[in-house]
């Protein structure tokens, strides 16, 4: 009975590590950078402080990026008006590919491009996509990595929390 | 009868006497004792406090030659690392900017890139209202260096410009600044990119 005690607390424990490990931004102040825009201009986040601001890295290869594209489109157009941004990052070698995907998704929101990966690395993006949302004091309040049907759900629930604040 | 009574007073009597004659003997010797013993008690307390403050002497000594210690540990970790006479800083300024929107600048000294600074609107709203950003700080060893500054942007007729400025500086001993300026040349209709010292 304790070596079952043991090895299930283990098990917690290395899941609580792992989601620590990828969640290690969270609370912290937001990693500042500037990048181009897909309509010419550059874009930088501490520009938007005082918004509640989404940063989702996505890229044209993946799948689910694709499929939460157009829900996170119809968030910015329901709340862009009462202080929310939202600012989806390309990670593409080649923004050309980009570009045509964000024409055929018809996104309005502002995509910037992160060819050289830096802001990634900032962001210790290691899965696509990820999406972290910040708070009106530039702090890194929540992560989630990949997309599953009913994440725009928690999106919803965690940007309204954030603009009530 | 009253003779028994009278050799009872004088042995009652005599009892007496020899009592406070025993007592008398016995007082000075019991002080004695008691005075010694303070006085021995005195001088522990005397000894144990000289031990004191002997110890409380070394501790303060001690900890001033930490603190000593860290200081001159501090000056030096700051003279190695952030060494006054090697630091260079870089400025970028706008004057006027009817030719030329900027769009990046990036830095390159000895051939290495540095900085790569790219301006949104209200950034270059900013210089151009008169700001003057510090976009590098380095810290160089004295001797000759080289820089070239990379301007990117829209230029005239809102094409894509690129334009470079190279300078060839001497980094003395003291702290070093350039400002690197762009301005607007109206005879040439063309913006121009200058790069000068700081006196």
């Amino acid at each position: 009975m304790k070596i079952r005690n043991v090895a299930i607390g283990l098990v917690f424990s290395v899941f609580a590590a792992s989601s620590l490990a990828s969640s290690g931004l969270a609370g912290q102040p937001a990693p500042d950078f500037a990048l181009k825009s897909s309509s010419g201009e550059n874009l930088r986040l501490s520009e938007y402080r005082g918004d509640v601001v989404m940063i989702n890295f996505w890229a044209t290869w993946c799948g689910p990026c694709r499929q939460e594209m157009p829900l996170l489109d119809e968030l910015y157009s329901r709340y862009q008006r009462v202080g929310f941004s939202l600012l989806g990052v390309n990670i593409d070698d080649d923004s050309r590919r980009a570009m045509d995907m964000i024409n055929e998704l018809g996104v309005s929101f502002p995509v910037l491009f992160d060819a050289s990966k830096e802001v990634s690395r900032l962001y210790k993006v290691d899965a696509m996509p990820v999406t972290v949302i910040v708070d009106r004091e530039g702090n890194v309040r929540h992560i989630h990595q990949g997309y599953k049907p009913g994440y725009e759900q928690k999106y919803l629930d965690e940007i309204r929390s954030l603009l009530r604040e | 009868m009253t003779r028994k009574l009278f050799i009872s007073l004088t042995a009652g009597l005599v009892l007496a006497l020899g009592t406070a004659a025993i007592a008398q003997d016995a007082a000075p010797m019991d002080a004695d004792a008691a005075m010694a013993d303070a006085m021995a008690a005195d001088a522990d307390v005397a000894e144990s406090r000289n031990e004191f403050r002997q110890l409380d002497q070394d501790v303060q000594s001690l900890k001033k030659e930490v603190l000593d210690l860290n200081r001159d540990l501090f000056l030096l970790e700051e003279e190695l690392l952030f060494p006054a006479n090697s630091q260079v800083a870089f400025f970028i300024s706008m004057d006027v900017g009817e030719y030329f929107g900027l769009d990046s600048v990036s830095l390159k000294i000895d051939g290495k890139e540095v900085a790569n600074y790219l301006y949104t609107e209200r950034e270059v709203g900013a210089l151009l209202r008169g700001g003057v950003q510090r976009v590098h700080m380095a810290n160089l060893k004295t001797g000759d260096h080289e820089l070239v500054a990379i301007f990117t942007g829209k230029g005239p007729h809102t094409r894509d410009y690129r334009r470079g400025a190279t300078m060839n500086f001497n980094k003395g001993i003291g702290a070093k600044y350039l400002e690197l300026e762009i301005t607007d040349r109206v005879q040439k209709q063309q913006p121009e990119f200058v790069i000068k010292e700081w006196e």
